[in-house]
């Protein structure tokens, strides 16, 4: 199992300013306390199940930058039909991560069911990714992060974890997360 | 011009250039419209929902996006309108193609054609109703200047007035 706080931490320290979009519930949370000063975060506060679909937007709008979205399963399984608009838009800059820890943590743990018979990386590639992966370790996320970075996507990157705390809390006001997040990709027009 | 034809012009003129629907005929007359410009991007949907995502992020982005659908759209949108667009302040256009009003044929449609206005507004999203081509130009397009001046999302509304009802008895 992978520590979604370590992983978190890895990836954002193969970036540079590349914008990423974290789906609310942990994923928010841990990516505020990997790099709560980076301002190419996009931290969404509710709207669970939209990081996909505003990862595809940014992905075709910016085609220049390579476009990360932290999802949750929970949050995937709620807007599972963006995966066949993925893929049939296949914006080759977007890599699209998915935390899943088979369960709807920030209130309180009960599973979902990639805990049970369903299998993202399955519907990933129904709905028409060719390229996704699942993984389970650290190791094995780091090496599959270093391939989606260099070859061009899209990509599906289940990554099996823990469900350790996530204690970190990014700001509050969606219209400041808009302006820095907004700011941060002018700066790198 | 007919409608459709208009319709698109007005998303050229405000720099307007990605569409996001889910179709039903008479999105479809407006899609077969601005097909013929090489300067549109088509995404379709597979659930109205996704375009309010979508369109946030080509708006992070800096593009500027329209979500076409019809009025039962609405409803599979609400959660993603109340939550992500009106309170980040994202801006854009929705242009809504009304059932459910005069010269329905369809029961199953009628509820959401009741509920579509009281809808948005229980939303705060402003909208602006479509009854006839010449209106086009003032309602549509100012009704997406109100969108970028208030950073937030406006619907525009065309009833079977502006583009006529399905003949089915």
């Amino acid at each position: 199992m992978i520590n979604r706080l370590e992983a978190t931490r890895y990836l954002v320290a193969q970036l540079s300013d590349e914008p990423i979009v974290a789906s609310c519930g942990n994923p928010k949370f841990d990516l505020f306390t990997a790099a709560g000063g980076r301002k190419a975060n996009f931290y969404m506060w509710n709207s669970m199940g939209m990081a996909s679909s505003i990862g595809l937007g940014l992905a075709m709008a910016r085609p220049d930058r390579k476009v990360i979205v932290l999802d949750g399963d929970g949050a995937i399984l709620m807007n599972l039909n963006s995966l066949t608009t993925e893929a049939s838009k296949a914006p080759p800059n977007l890599i699209h991560i998915i935390w899943d820890n088979a369960q709807y943590q920030i209130t309180g743990g009960q599973p979902t069911h990639t805990g049970g018979k369903a299998d993202i990386e399955t519907m990933a590639r129904g709905a028409g990714f060719t390229q996704a992966l699942t993984v389970d370790t650290l190791d094995a996320f780091k090496e599959a992060l270093s391939r989606m970075l260099i070859q061009p996507g899209p990509w599906i990157l289940v990554a099996k974890t823990d469900s350790s705390e996530a204690p970190g809390r990014p700001p509050k006001s969606p219209v400041q997360i808009k302006h820095r997040f907004m700011e941060a990709l002018r700066e790198t027009e | 011009m007919e409608w459709p034809q208009k319709i698109v012009a007005l998303l050229k003129a405000n720099d307007i250039c990605s569409i996001s629907f889910v179709p039903d005929t008479v999105i479809g007359r407006i899609l077969l419209a601005a097909k013929e410009d090489p300067g549109f991007q088509f995404t379709t949907l597979a659930r109205e929902e996704e375009g309010i995502g979508i369109i946030t992020g080509e708006y992070l982005g800096g593009r500027r996006g329209v979500l076409m659908m019809q009025g039962a759209g609405l409803g599979n949108c609400v959660n993603a309108l109340a939550s992500l667009a009106v309170p980040y302040q994202i801006p854009f256009l929705m242009v809504i193609s009304q059932r459910g009003e005069l010269g329905e044929f369809n029961a199953c449609h009628v509820v959401m054609g009741k509920a579509l206005r009281r809808i948005l507004e229980a939303l705060g999203i402003q909208h602006y109703t479509v009854n006839r081509e010449d209106e086009l130009e003032t309602v549509l397009g100012g009704a997406t200047k109100t969108a970028y001046t208030s950073e937030q999302p406006v619907a525009v509304i065309l009833t079977p007035s502006l583009v006529g009802w399905k003949d089915e008895k």
